[in-house]
């Protein structure tokens, strides 16, 4: 079953839009797909008054969620997903794939901050750049995202897997400030560039493929080692606190 | 008449000896507050009556049709913004958590621009922390980071921290070591110790060396970090572990910088640590006399300290998205009431032009930048010089205004309170 | 306004009336004998008790609000939208004051103590009262880690301490002397902490006077309540020591209405052992000597497995947490006065330690034989939010429900607890006495109407749709959680499990008189003090009549 939604107009105040989630549209019609309710601001909304709907097949499971046009305004797609896939031809607002534990999320364009939220499980794949906060915790948690993997094929913002306990994150460009901030497990990937990678680190593993523009003073170098072809100096931090991360640095400043 | 043991409404140090001589419902004299405080008490140029823009010109009204005016911009938006709330008082801050709640709004005070960050550190690391008595009365190593409160807070020295004698540091100053850790040599370091400059931006390595050395792991940290020698570092650690009763206090200087609310989570980590070796603690230099209170308020009534979102009805809190700078910066918003603030003259440019885009009301007893922008204005009355009320003082000790005067106009509670009302009545509640 | 409750099957241990099936009459605010046209309630076969007695929980004030600050993501939890009559709900183990009042109410609750406020940010805590919907509250202040109270506690000068302690309480309008970590508190100022019989820095005074002290001090001003105390050492493996020394420093004291020390959260104060290792339950040693004292009356601080936030005034002791379980740390110190701590904690079932304290606060409810001596708490949200109470209360009243959560423990309950073989199940009499009757006693507010549904008292009134028959632990749960009616002051303000009205509550506070030269000689030390150290001026210090829109004054005489 595939729904295709398009939404009626470019919003100015955003639409919250957890409740679209496959879990949520599999084995419904049109009519009932059009009467789930939305937020718009401080309105409840149906979602049929924002969205044209298309419905093609019917099924009980693993339905297929494909939204055309601009989805910058709408936040919370997917958020706490458990199947099924959802495929935003363009960029999107907020909290995309937050908390979602199962299930695939594509982002044709950018994504704004907090991506993959607190993802548990599933795929996040963001084809542009990701903002701020991508698949970190919420304020004040202890263990951001757990599980799952998410996939920018473009930069990310500052922030990237803060508090992350698990799963594994892959960024093709460059990140932002403090990458693997507080990380206490999982594993985050920057093939570009970083400032200042796993700040508070506890465990867990950065690669950083590219160049960190500036270290932190209290990681201990452990050597030289191969990691997917390439030659990469070892450390082991945050020592601030005794943590056991570990981060894989390509080129460094000079000290 | 005078009236003594009156509370200064300007900055969070909230000094409660002011004396104030009052003749015909007038401040004539104000006595042991700082210039800062005296002229705010003093009292400068007033909004005096009700204002609504008409064809660009701000035109005067009466209370009632300002108020009226609100309330239909308010319920015709469906996503507006109630923000400021720092220079007025708890109870003003209790009638606009209400009124967000009411209409589905997002209510944010000022510390989304500047301690925003120290709560958000707060919440990842918790606060070792104490009333500022316990400084005063025990402190005998004093460390401002990023803070220039020898002009944001003239009186904080001489009150609370290196200058006073207390029970245990009966010799004053000189039984203290003031050390100030900052960008550029401010006015505060002529009264120090010490002045350790940072290069900007950098807090955050700094901040990192000082815990590994702390944590003995010195042998890794480079010779020179944020534009600090290693030997000063650990000179400074040292200094740290040795103190009877330590102390940081911290400014924008932390906070709004490179790192933002994780340098303050660095810094107050580094605190947490030294209790391990002795006693240590670390305060915010919250700005206005009353910021502190809104959070406060907001976050007993709501759960929450700022950046609130009841547009759904229950609370939703994500500073960085629900906070008023950023709801501003990305034009969510479709209409803002602004109390006892001055947004237009501290925000962002990107802030301040979707702010003069959209129906925008201003309640304050001053004129200022915001209301140049403003479509309706109500004037309100000075709280802690014509409304008395609770404000909390950057330790959270609360301590109630007084009123010295008497008021030509409403307090913000007040206004509020009709705004409430109104707003019911046009829903037909 | 009359009210008719048909029927019920009444628990009012108080008027020695249990299980009775009978009517109970309301006019206005008051239980009365007759009534003329009132509204009826059917309350046939149900359980008809007075409003809930919480006498220790911390629902507002500094602590809890820095709590919540602390823990966002605990405040998303359990978030509720504004309803026709209610504001917003947040949080779990620290809910916003709204959260508060309509949970207590839906329990049928309707006093609760906030038990351990700062006295300098005492008016944080009556404003956050404010704030607190339908429940009558009270604050207890914190007066033992004071400069003022440890110099008269070294001088002797016992008088100038009750002067000292009656213009404390009516400075910050609070129905009673809280203990906390007597002594601790001024040496966590250092960094340091000490037990019963050491020296405070500086004091030269031992918690052991500053208890006794206290005591006398508290009986010679003939105060409603007893002290109230969180003895020295808590949380320690090998405390039970400490807390049978403690409770025996005025063993000699006694009152005709009341005990002369109310120790609190005892579940935290029983432990053996040397270690976390051989950390054990002592609960049969603290049971012996309250089951033949006459002096001391107690709460469970009863822990239930899963997270919550812990907050005390024991500064020390929050840090000695933190630094076990490397979880956020807040820290509040209050100059010449006290501190304070919150850090969150899981209380893990796979955890021996935890699952024993478990283990602990029920045995202290089983193996103490009289139920006026034992109050049930959470001392919330310490071991548990309040909200866990109905499963506290079946776990009391079965034995099978006990066993069920015991199989699926930590195994060292089995060899380092006692609970395993105790076979008692409270009946509802006895949770009638532990909810209602014996803290409203202990409290003394039963002399002021709560606690019992005689004529004259006030009309707080739960009614509770179980059968006293009932047995099935569930069943009793979600009938507590919920209850068919909460009544307060003579308005329904709960039916089936929701809010329905939402009056203020008032607080109670203590008007001691104590006048004379002892009282003229401590006002001159008192303002040397606030001249030299406080932060704040004297004059500002009183908590002002504005922040108890709804105060009931209760004055007493020497
Ligand atoms: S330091 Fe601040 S509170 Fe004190 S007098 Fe100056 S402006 Fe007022």
């Amino acid at each position: 079953m595939q729904v295709t939604l398009t939404p009626k107009k470019a919003f100015k105040v955003p639409v919250e839009a957890e409740a679209i989630k496959p879990d949520n549209f599999a084995g419904k019609g049109k009519s009932e797909i059009e009467s789930i309710a939305l937020w718009h601001g401080n309105k409840e909304v149906k979602l049929g008054s924002l969205f044209d709907v298309k419905v093609e097949g019917v099924d009980k499971e693993g339905a297929k969620i494909v939204i055309e046009g601009d989805a910058s305004r709408i936040k919370r797609i997917g958020e706490g997903m458990t199947s099924g896939e959802i495929t935003i031809n363009g960029n999107v607002d907020m909290h995309c794939g937050a908390m979602m534990s199962g299930g695939k999320v594509i982002v044709k364009g950018d994504a704004d901050a907090w991506a993959g939220r607190e993802m548990r499980g599933g795929e996040l794949v963001v084809e542009g750049n990701a903002g701020n906060y991508l698949g970190a915790g919420y304020w004040g948690v202890e263990k951001g995202m757990r599980g799952g993997v998410i996939r920018v094929k473009g930069d990310a913002g500052d922030y990237v897997g803060g508090h992350m306990g698990g799963g594994e994150i892959i960024v093709k460009g460059s990140a932002g400030l403090l990458p693997g901030l507080n990380m206490s497990g999982g594993k985050i990937i920057i093939e570009g560039d970083v400032t200042l990678p796993g700040g508070e680190m506890k465990n867990g593993m950065i690669v950083i493929k590219g160049k960190v523009l500036e270290m932190l003073p209290s990681f201990r170098f452990e050597g030289t080692e191969i990691i997917d072809s390439l030659k990469l100096k070892k450390f082991t931090g945050d020592l601030t606190r005794g943590g056991s991360g570990t981060l894989y640095v390509n080129i460094i400043p000079e000290e | 008449m005078t009236i003594t043991d009156v509370l200064c409404p300007f900055c969070g140090a909230l000094c409660d000896d002011v004396v104030v001589e009052v003749e015909n419902n007038k401040i004539v004299e104000v006595k042991e507050a700082c210039e800062m405080g005296v002229s705010k008490m003093m009292g400068h140029e007033r909004i005096t009556t009700p204002m609504i823009r008409e064809s660009g010109e701000l035109k005067e009204t009466t209370y009632e049709d300002a108020v009226d005016k609100t309330a239909e911009i308010l319920v015709n938006s469906i996503r507006p913004l109630i923000y400021g709330w720092s220079s007025t008082t708890c109870e003003a801050h209790k009638k606009g958590i209400e009124l967000a709640e009411e209409m589905g709004a997002v209510i944010d005070n000022t510390a989304s621009v500047c301690h925003g960050p120290s709560i958000l550190a707060i919440q990842n690391v918790g606060l070792p922390s104490c009333t500022l008595g316990q400084i005063k009365n025990r402190a005998d190593l004093i460390i401002y980071w990023g803070s220039n409160q020898a002009e944001a807070h003239p009186r904080h020295m001489s009150r609370y921290t290196s200058f006073p004698r207390g029970f245990f540091s009966e010799e004053g100053r000189k039984g203290k070591k003031v050390v100030v850790v900052d960008v550029r040599k401010t006015t505060t370091v002529e009264v120090a110790d010490e002045f350790i400059q940072v290069a900007p931006g950098e807090d955050y390595p700094v901040l990192s060396a000082l815990r590994a050395i702390l944590a003995g792991e010195e042998d890794i940290v480079p010779s020179c970090v944020g534009g600090v020698s290693k030997e000063r570092l650990i000179e400074l650690v040292e200094k740290m572990k040795d103190a009877r009763f330590g102390v940081i206090f911290f400014g924008l200087g932390l906070t709004h910088t490179r790192g933002r609310h994780n340098n303050v989570v660095n810094a107050i980590s580094l605190v947490r640590e030294l209790n391990a070796h002795t006693k240590f603690v670390i305060m915010p230099m919250r700005g206005h006399y009353n910021v502190t209170g809104f959070n406060q308020v907001c976050t007993w009534e709501t759960g929450f300290p700022f950046a609130v979102d009841f547009s759904r009805g229950q609370p939703w809190y994500n500073p960085g998205e629900t906070s008023a700078v950023d709801i501003l910066n990305r034009k969510e918003c479709d209409s803002a009431l602004i109390v006892a603030s001055d947004p237009a003259a501290h925000f962002p440019r990107k802030s301040v032009e979707h702010l003069a885009k959209i129906p925008l009301i201003q309640i304050d007893p001053y004129p200022n930048p915001t209301m140049e922008l403003a479509d309706v204005v109500i004037p309100s009355a000075i709280a802690g010089v014509e409304v008395e009320g609770t404000a909390y003082r950057m330790d959270k000790v609360p301590i109630r205004l007084r009123k010295v005067i008497e008021p030509n106009h409403l307090s913000d509670e007040e206004i509020l309170g009709r705004i409430l009302d109104k707003v019911r009545e046009r829903r037909g509640e | 306004m009359e009210l008719l409750i048909k029927n019920g099957v009444v628990y009012d241990p108080l008027n020695e009336i249990c299980g009775e099936k009978m009517d109970i009459c309301v006019k206005d605010d008051k239980i009365v004998s007759k009534v003329k046209s009132p509204k009826v309630i059917d309350a046939d076969g149900k359980l008809v008790m007075p409003g809930g007695v919480d006498i220790h929980a911390h629902i507002a004030g500094g602590k809890i609000n820095a709590g919540r600050l602390l823990r966002p993501e605990d405040g998303r939890k359990g978030t509720e939208p504004r309803g026709k009559l209610t504001r917003a709900c947040t949080g779990y183990s620290v809910p916003n004051t709204y959260a508060t009042g309509y949970r207590y109410a839906k329990m049928g609750y309707t006093f609760v103590m906030e038990p351990a406020t700062p006295p300098l940010l005492a008016r944080h805590t009556h404003e956050e009262l404010i704030d607190t919907p339908i429940l009558d509250n009270a604050i207890l202040a914190l007066l033992d880690n004071n400069w003022m109270t440890m110099e008269y506690v070294k001088s002797g000068e016992t008088k100038k301490l009750a002067a000292y302690v009656a213009w404390m309480i009516k400075a910050v309008k609070a129905y009673g002397v809280k203990i906390v970590n007597p002594g601790g508190d001024e040496a966590w100022g250092w960094g340091k902490n000490v037990n019963i019989d050491d020296s405070v820095p500086n004091f030269d005074v031992t918690p052991r006077d500053i208890i006794g002290s206290l005591a006398e001090a508290n009986e010679m001003l003939n105060l409603p309540h007893s002290i109230h105390i969180h003895c020295n050492d808590l949380g320690h493996p090998g405390n039970y020591e400490t807390t049978l020394k403690s409770f025996d420093v005025i063993k000699g004291r006694s009152n005709k209405n009341r005990q002369v020390m109310h120790a609190t959260h005892v579940q935290f104060h029983s432990y053996g052992g040397s270690s976390w290792k051989d950390f054990e339950s002592k609960v049969d040693e603290i049971a012996k000597y309250v089951n033949v004292k006459k002096h001391v009356t107690i709460d469970m601080g009863q822990v239930m497995l899963g997270d919550t936030t812990t907050m005390t005034a024991d500064g020390p002791l929050e840090y000695g947490l933190h630094t076990i379980t490397g979880r956020k740390w807040t820290n509040l110190d209050v100059e010449l006065e006290t501190g304070g701590g919150i850090t969150p904690f899981l209380y893990s079932s796979k955890v021996a330690v935890n699952t024993i304290q478990w283990a602990i606060g029920l045995e202290l409810a089983l193996l103490i034989k009289d139920p006026w001596k034992i109050v049930l708490t959470t001392d919330h949200p310490n071991g548990a939010p309040f909200i866990t109470y109905p499963i506290v209360i079946s776990l009391l009243m079965s034995r099978q429900k006990r066993e069920e959560v015991m199989a699926n423990v930590h195994k060292a309950i089995n060899k380092r607890a006692i609970l395993p073989s105790i076979e008692r199940e409270l009946d509802w009499n006895d949770i009638a006495i532990m909810t209602r009757a014996a803290p409203a006693r202990i409290l003394g507010l039963d002399r002021y109407g709560k606690g019992h549904l005689g004529v004259g008292a006030d009309a707080d009134v739960a009614i509770y749709d179980v059968s006293p028959e009932e047995k099935e632990a569930k069943k009793i749960q979600s009938a507590l959680l919920r209850a068919k009616y909460t009544i307060k002051g003579g308005e329904i303000v709960v039916k089936d499990g929701e809010i329905v009205a939402v009056p203020e509550g008032r607080t109670y506070w203590v008007n001691p008189e104590f006048d004379g030269k002892p009282t003229k000689d401590m006002l001159g030390d008192l303002t040397g003090k606030f001249e030299k150290y406080y932060s704040v001026n004297l004059a500002n210090y009183p908590v002002q009549d504005a922040y108890l829109p709804h105060p009931i004054e209760i004055k007493t005489k020497v």
